[in-house]
């Protein structure tokens, strides 16, 4: 058992923080204890390994990836910061009146013409145009299925991000909100329809061959 | 051409410029992703917890204290959200609990010698504050000071848990017959 006080010469040592005469008293040390010895050379060895090891590149999309999931509200130039003055109170009036009007257009537009409310009707999208942060995150590992099922969450949108391995064709089920979803392939980025809100549920179910195989839940955190 | 420091480029991001928020993810993207890398030995989960130290970077700005150097300010972020991640991650009902394992066996290409697998395989098996002090020490060459102010703890404290850390990590090593 190495004395506390070498311990900490030691790690001291391969941190290069010795002067000189804590230097010369650990050799001493080193040379009268084998067992002392023994423990700085495999520490010294490990730190070494450690600080040999290569930084890896971060995969070329994760630039693109963040910058597209920024909020668009904060989502500006520098010429447009400049228009970010104060500007005067009939100005915020009168666009508040243009946004109501045209949010009353907009709604009017599009009664009728929606999916049926109980059909679940997600838009399917590509891994690298996810576009929010992470709020729940599941674990698969169900034997012929694995991998992971993240839940994010874009400014107002939730979204789901299904990234499993499979020997057989998999389905997932998706309820959320009174609403079922069924999923088909192994990997799948996908926005569920509707906003979220805080300490709302999202059910998984996973099929093969039409058997349940196993279920999971992700859940938005309620102070988000 | 003088590069911009990292203060100019926060004071533009708040100030609504999207581009200097580029230019501090092309700067400390690298960073960031290994760390989590480190902190999660999966590049993947590394990736994701890239992704969302960004956007909480992003959204909480106004929040950042300018008397920290910006890049502790993101390394904590980080070293949080990888801790948190793990911990989030939910089993299914058929989970049998054998993350670690897991996460250990995917994607195994991002290192190059057997060495530095079978040392970060141990490092998955120390406590996450231990393992955030050699990811910042051995992996990203911090400063005792710069991981103090990452930590918010004193140097003191920091050096000793780094010690117990490698201590922790050379005994597992034993155990697997490598050190």
């Amino acid at each position: 058992m190495t004395d506390p006080h070498y311990l900490t010469l030691i790690h001291a040592e391969i941190d290069g923080e010795l002067d000189e005469h804590q230097r010369a008293e650990l050799a001493r040390h080193l040379l009268a204890d084998p067992e002392s010895r023994s423990l700085r050379d495999s520490l010294r060895r490990m730190c070494l390994a450690m600080d040999g090891v290569a930084a890896v590149e971060p995969p070329p999309q994760l630039r693109s990836d963040i910058l597209q999931a920024l909020p668009p509200v904060t989502a500006t130039t520098v010429g447009a910061a400049a228009r970010w003055r104060p500007a005067p109170v009939w100005r915020y009036a009168a666009m508040f009146a243009a946004a109501l009007v045209g949010g009353a257009l907009l709604f009017r537009a599009g009664v009728g013409r929606g999916p049926d409310p109980t059909e679940l009707a997600g838009t399917m999208a590509g891994k690298a145009a996810r576009p929010g942060v992470i709020v729940d995150t599941v674990q698969v590992d169900l034997g012929q299925v694995a991998g992971k099922v993240s839940l994010y969450r874009s400014e107002a949108k939730l979204g789901l991000d299904i990234a499993l391995t499979a020997g057989e064709p998999v389905d997932v089920l998706v309820g959320s909100g009174g609403q079922a979803l069924r999923i088909a392939g192994p990997r799948a980025a996908m926005t569920l329809p509707g906003p979220w809100i805080p300490g709302q549920v999202v059910d998984l179910s996973f099929v093969v061959h039409g058997r349940q195989i196993g279920t999971a839940q992700l859940r938005v955190p309620p102070d988000r | 051409m003088l590069q911009e420091n990292d203060a100019d480029l926060v004071q533009r991001c708040r100030d609504g410029d999207r581009r200097a928020f580029d230019r501090l993810v092309v700067r400390y993207q690298k960073p960031v992703f290994n760390a989590a890398l480190r902190m999660l030995h999966n590049p993947e989960d590394a990736r994701d917890v890239a992704q969302t130290v960004f956007l909480k970077v992003f959204e909480h700005l106004s929040q950042f204290d300018p008397n920290l150097k910006f890049y502790s300010w993101l390394y904590r972020i980080a070293l949080n959200e990888s801790i948190n991640y793990r911990s989030h991650l939910k089993p299914t009902e058929a989970i049998t609990g054998r993350e670690v394992d897991r996460a250990a066996g995917v994607e195994r290409q991002v290192e190059s010698e057997q060495s530095s697998q079978v040392i970060e395989q141990a490092l998955m098996r120390i406590q996450p504050e231990h393992r955030a002090v050699i990811v910042l020490r051995h992996f990203q060459q911090l400063s005792y000071q710069d991981m103090a102010e990452i930590l918010g703890l004193p140097e003191k404290t920091v050096k000793s848990r780094l010690y117990s850390a490698r201590q922790q990590l050379r005994e597992l090593l034993l155990e697997d017959g490598v050190c």
